[in-house]
């Protein structure tokens, strides 16, 4: 039996390369925490696409979430005063 | 344009969920049919459909996991999870054909005598084939413990002789199992008890041919080195599935054929 990184292909080898690497979390699938979050150094979302839907948890104890769209070269604030900015991150 | 940069596997159209339902239903009907008039044609065409379904069916699967790599971290996850529900509704299953066994045995009815095994029933010896077929499924997990190790370890040469056994132990079960069938001096028309023995243990015996053909699948997978020292969930949930026919097995012995006899 060989290497199960050699014998894993498509989809499956990207993310065990991924892992190999360093990166555990290759489909930016966890929560990410808010930083300062003001114009100059806005929230970075990381996508492989032109938009992404974020899901702003505004206040730590808040039982929503506000969602909004955000679109590449187009920064935008949440309602809480956030801002989020994409960047754009090469697929896996 | 690239459109998919996720883990999830966003199946086709297959079309074996639906004729794999009607093969199952043609099989149940065809066994009804057998019981009652000898005639086991449509048996033989439901189980000929769903052989050629399942050939199929497991055909795909191990083209998407295996050659085309659809198999992320997440999505074996989800088949984990399917495997635990699967089971846990099979456990459930088999305590309905338990609570039945113990509904009739506890307190036996006027009818049978008042006494369990009921007056006229020779039951089988516990300690002849019963506590044999105890010791094959019991050595039956031992060896499917030591190919998991193996393959765990990239020891294929292990992998095969541990599920080859394994194989060989299942099959030899199914046949001691029919042995006793044979020569059973009861049937499944011989009221509470033919019933609730044959259902039991006749349930838990097609559930051996399944896992045993769970496992030849994996041997067959496993020859064309389709797994690797850390993805071989497909050989784990036929252990799995194993394990957990092997443990009614012990139920069974314990209650039906020694506590029952």
């Amino acid at each position: 039996m060989g290497d199960p990184v050699e014998h894993a292909t498509g989809l499956e080898k990207r993310e065990l390369m991924a892992k190999v690497a360093g990166n555990e979390n290759p489909f930016d699938l966890k929560v990410i925490k808010r930083g300062p979050g003001t114009k100059d150094k806005p929230n970075e979302i990381p996508s492989a696409f032109d938009a992404r839907l974020v899901g702003c948890i505004c206040e730590e104890e808040s039982t929503s979430v506000n969602w909004m769209w955000l679109y590449k070269g187009q920064p935008r604030r949440c309602e809480c005063g956030h801002w989020f900015n994409l960047v754009h991150k090469a697929p896996v | 344009m690239m459109n998919k940069n996720h883990p999830f596997h966003l199946v086709d159209v297959s079309p074996w969920p639906i004729m794999g339902s009607i093969s199952a239903l043609i099989t149940m009907s065809g066994i009804v049919k057998w019981f009652h008039s000898f005639n086991s044609t449509l048996l033989f065409i439901g189980l000929t459909s769903m052989s050629l379904i399942m050939f199929q069916w497991w055909r795909d699967i191990s083209r998407e996991s295996t050659f085309q790599g659809h198999h992320t971290f997440i999505v074996t996850m989800g088949l984990r999870w399917g495997m635990i529900l699967f089971i846990t509704s099979e456990v459930f299953f088999f305590i309905s054909f338990f609570w039945g066994f113990f509904h009739n045995s506890l307190a036996p009815a006027v009818d049978i005598g008042m006494t369990w095994p009921p007056k006229g029933i020779e039951t089988f010896n516990p300690i002849q084939i019963p506590l044999l077929n105890t010791l094959i499924l019991l050595t039956s997990g031992l060896t499917v413990t030591w190919a998991h190790h193996s393959l765990m370890e990239n020891n294929f040469k292990q992998a095969t002789h541990g599920l080859l056994l394994t194989v060989i132990l299942g099959f030899y079960f199914t046949l001691l199992q029919g042995y006793e069938y044979f020569e059973s001096s009861f049937s499944i028309a011989d009221a509470a008890y033919g019933s609730s023995f044959f259902m039991a243990t006749g349930f838990h015996g097609l559930h051996v041919i399944i896992g045993t053909t769970f496992l030849l699948v994996c041997l067959i997978r496993h020859l064309n080195n389709h797994f690797s020292q850390i993805h071989h969930f497909g050989f784990e949930a036929a252990a799995w599935y194993w394990h957990f026919v092997d443990v009614v097995w012990l139920f069974l012995y314990i209650s039906v054929y020694w506590w029952g006899s």
